[in-house]
């Protein structure tokens, strides 16, 4: 048994999760975050970099790496890419003008070789606001139905009122735990 | 140790000791010697099977861990994986040969021993090195496909359509081919939201708070106009604005900017972001940091419009009045912290525009 093996087996006991949160700018993943992790969601800034927050759920160690989404900062995405889990792209459900933006930043995303893996959950985020698109028009309008490379889902929620991020994330560690942890 | 006392073997050596003393009837200290002797034999024969019981046990551990040994490696798991995979493929191979009855069945079987062969290469990730666990990754979807394409095969799908429209609908195809980009585009900025100003020129244009409070607001391809709102939006997005003079009462959540120019925005939001706009002043309150990406010449300076219901729709919004960062702005494109962007700058204080009024009238 080799040492990478003995870490590997720790890392399965742990039950770690490395969840790679993107979305284009303005999308809410920044607020969904300190949501998810019960912090004060008032005075969140745009994101000049990157937050990482480990947090414990439902005895899995969740590693959730948000990074910012303005177009300058989309070419360091794939730093993040090792390794990851989960993805869980964030689409601001009433910036109906940038959705052929956010199609193909995600459908780019999908021919990455290294998130090959990687389970897809899609928020559809701003639920909470009168007007928004319904998740079901979002995956319409960006294709979603396509996409045979990697489990997904879509489900609208709202980081302001916290509606849905818990289904979300539950779904998303599932899928990955029955990858992954199925020795237990 | 009272637990061991009542198994038969004690018992039996008991029984012994007091025959023998009976018999011999030895003085009382012979008979206690006696008695520790046979005690010794006694415990002596216990710390035996104790020895023997733990060697076994430690046997077992040992076979154990060996057969797991065996079975942590690539060679067991490449021998076994294939087994599998040569099994469903001779089944597969067979299926032109089953009757029709049987094919489900048989389908469901293949499906079944695919999802075996997909559970146990899991289990073996943690011991394989990476490039086996891609090969076998790969010749599981591939083997996946084949029972897929195998299964349209014989079973063709039975499509439920008109065959008059389906003509009506491939050329419609074909016209998406040829304009691919324009129909997404339309597809995509149909689908504003209601409240909304677009494709207009040279107007003054109001709403109020019936129409706007918590609701998302769209400004779009207007041209020399002059736009009041009158509320508490959830959030404002613009774009392509030209020459235009934006006012808006406070927004709770964001207002999203994107290829403006020569533009005077007027607005109180807790986030601001800014992208491709040039030559535009911002009299702004912003309660987190406004971010400026690919902007230039644009100028900062303190929200100061005033109108009657301000005040109540600063409360709607729930937007603290005594944080504004209004001069604190974060460029995406100058990271450098010690000389300062030359894409914004603030305005002078003495040139800020006191009464909105007179400006736009």
């Amino acid at each position: 048994m080799g040492l990478l093996t003995i870490l590997k087996k720790m890392k399965q006991k742990e039950k770690e999760v490395r969840l790679l949160m993107l979305g284009l700018d303005n999308a809410g993943k920044t607020t969904i975050l300190k949501k998810f992790n019960g912090e004060d969601i008032d005075t969140i800034s745009p994101t000049l970099g990157f937050n990482i927050k480990t947090l414990e759920h439902r005895s899995f160690k969740l590693n959730i790496w948000d990074v910012g989404g303005q177009k300058s900062l989309r070419s360091y995405w794939r730093n993040y890419f090792e390794s990851t889990d989960g993805l869980i792209w964030v689409v601001d459900s009433l910036d109906r003008l940038r959705l052929q933006d956010c199609k193909q930043e995600l459908q780019s995303l999908l021919q990455e070789e290294r998130l090959a893996g990687a389970t897809l959950l899609v928020f559809a985020n701003k639920q909470d606001i009168p007007g928004a698109l319904t998740s079901e028009a979002i995956k319409e309008a960006m294709e979603l139905e396509n996409i045979q490379t990697h489990h997904w889902l879509i489900i609208g929620c709202s980081a302001v009122t916290g509606q849905n991020l818990l289904e979300g994330i539950d779904w998303i560690i599932d899928d990955i735990a029955s990858r992954i942890f199925t020795m237990d | 140790m009272y637990k061991n006392i009542n198994t038969p073997g004690i018992l039996a050596a008991s029984k012994t000791t007091m025959d023998s003393g009976t018999k011999l009837s030895a003085p009382a200290t012979s008979t206690a010697l006696d008695v520790e002797g046979k005690w010794n034999i006694v415990s002596e024969r216990l710390q035996k099977r104790e020895d023997e019981r733990l060697s076994e046990i430690q046997k077992k551990k040992e076979q154990k861990s060996e057969t797991a040994a065996l079975q942590e490696s690539t060679n067991f798991f490449n021998t076994e994986f294939n087994k599998e995979k040569v099994a469903i493929e001779a089944g597969l191979s067979e299926c032109d040969r089953v009757d029709k009855a049987n094919l489900i069945d048989r389908f469901d079987l293949l499906s079944l021993s695919l999802q075996k062969m997909q559970k146990f290469l899991a289990e073996s990730t943690m011991f394989l090195p990476p490039y086996e666990v891609r090969l076998a990754q790969e010749a599981i979807s591939k083997l996946q496909t084949q029972i897929q394409e195998k299964r349209d095969d014989l079973f063709p799908k039975k499509r439920f359509a008109f065959k008059s429209k389906k003509k009506v609908a491939s050329s419609e195809k074909q016209i998406a081919k040829t304009l691919p980009e324009n129909v997404c585009r339309e597809k995509v900025e149909v689908a504003l939201t209601n409240c909304k100003y677009e494709d207009l020129k040279d107007q003054s244009l109001e709403k109020f708070e019936d129409e706007i409070n918590n609701r998302d607001v769209a400004l779009a391809r207007l041209e020399n106009c002059t736009v009041k709102l009158y509320g508490a939006p959830s959030a404002v997005h613009m774009n392509k604005l030209n020459n235009c003079r934006v006012f808006t009462g406070p927004v709770s959540s964001s207002i999203f900017i994107t290829e403006c120019q020569d533009c005077v925005f007027v607005l109180p939001c807790q986030q601001l972001r800014i992208h491709t706009t040039k030559n535009s002043q911002f009299y702004i309150h912003v309660t987190s940091r406004a971010i400026i990406e690919d902007c230039s010449g644009v100028k900062f300076g303190p929200f100061n419009w005033k109108y009657p219901g301000l005040n109540d729709h600063y409360k709607i919004s729930g937007l603290s009045r005594s944080k504004n960062s209004w001069n604190d702005i974060d460029d995406f494109n100058w990271l450098a912290s010690d000389t300062h962007s030359p894409n914004w700058s603030l305005i002078p204080e003495g040139e800020f525009v006191k009464s909105w009024d007179e400006q736009i009238c």
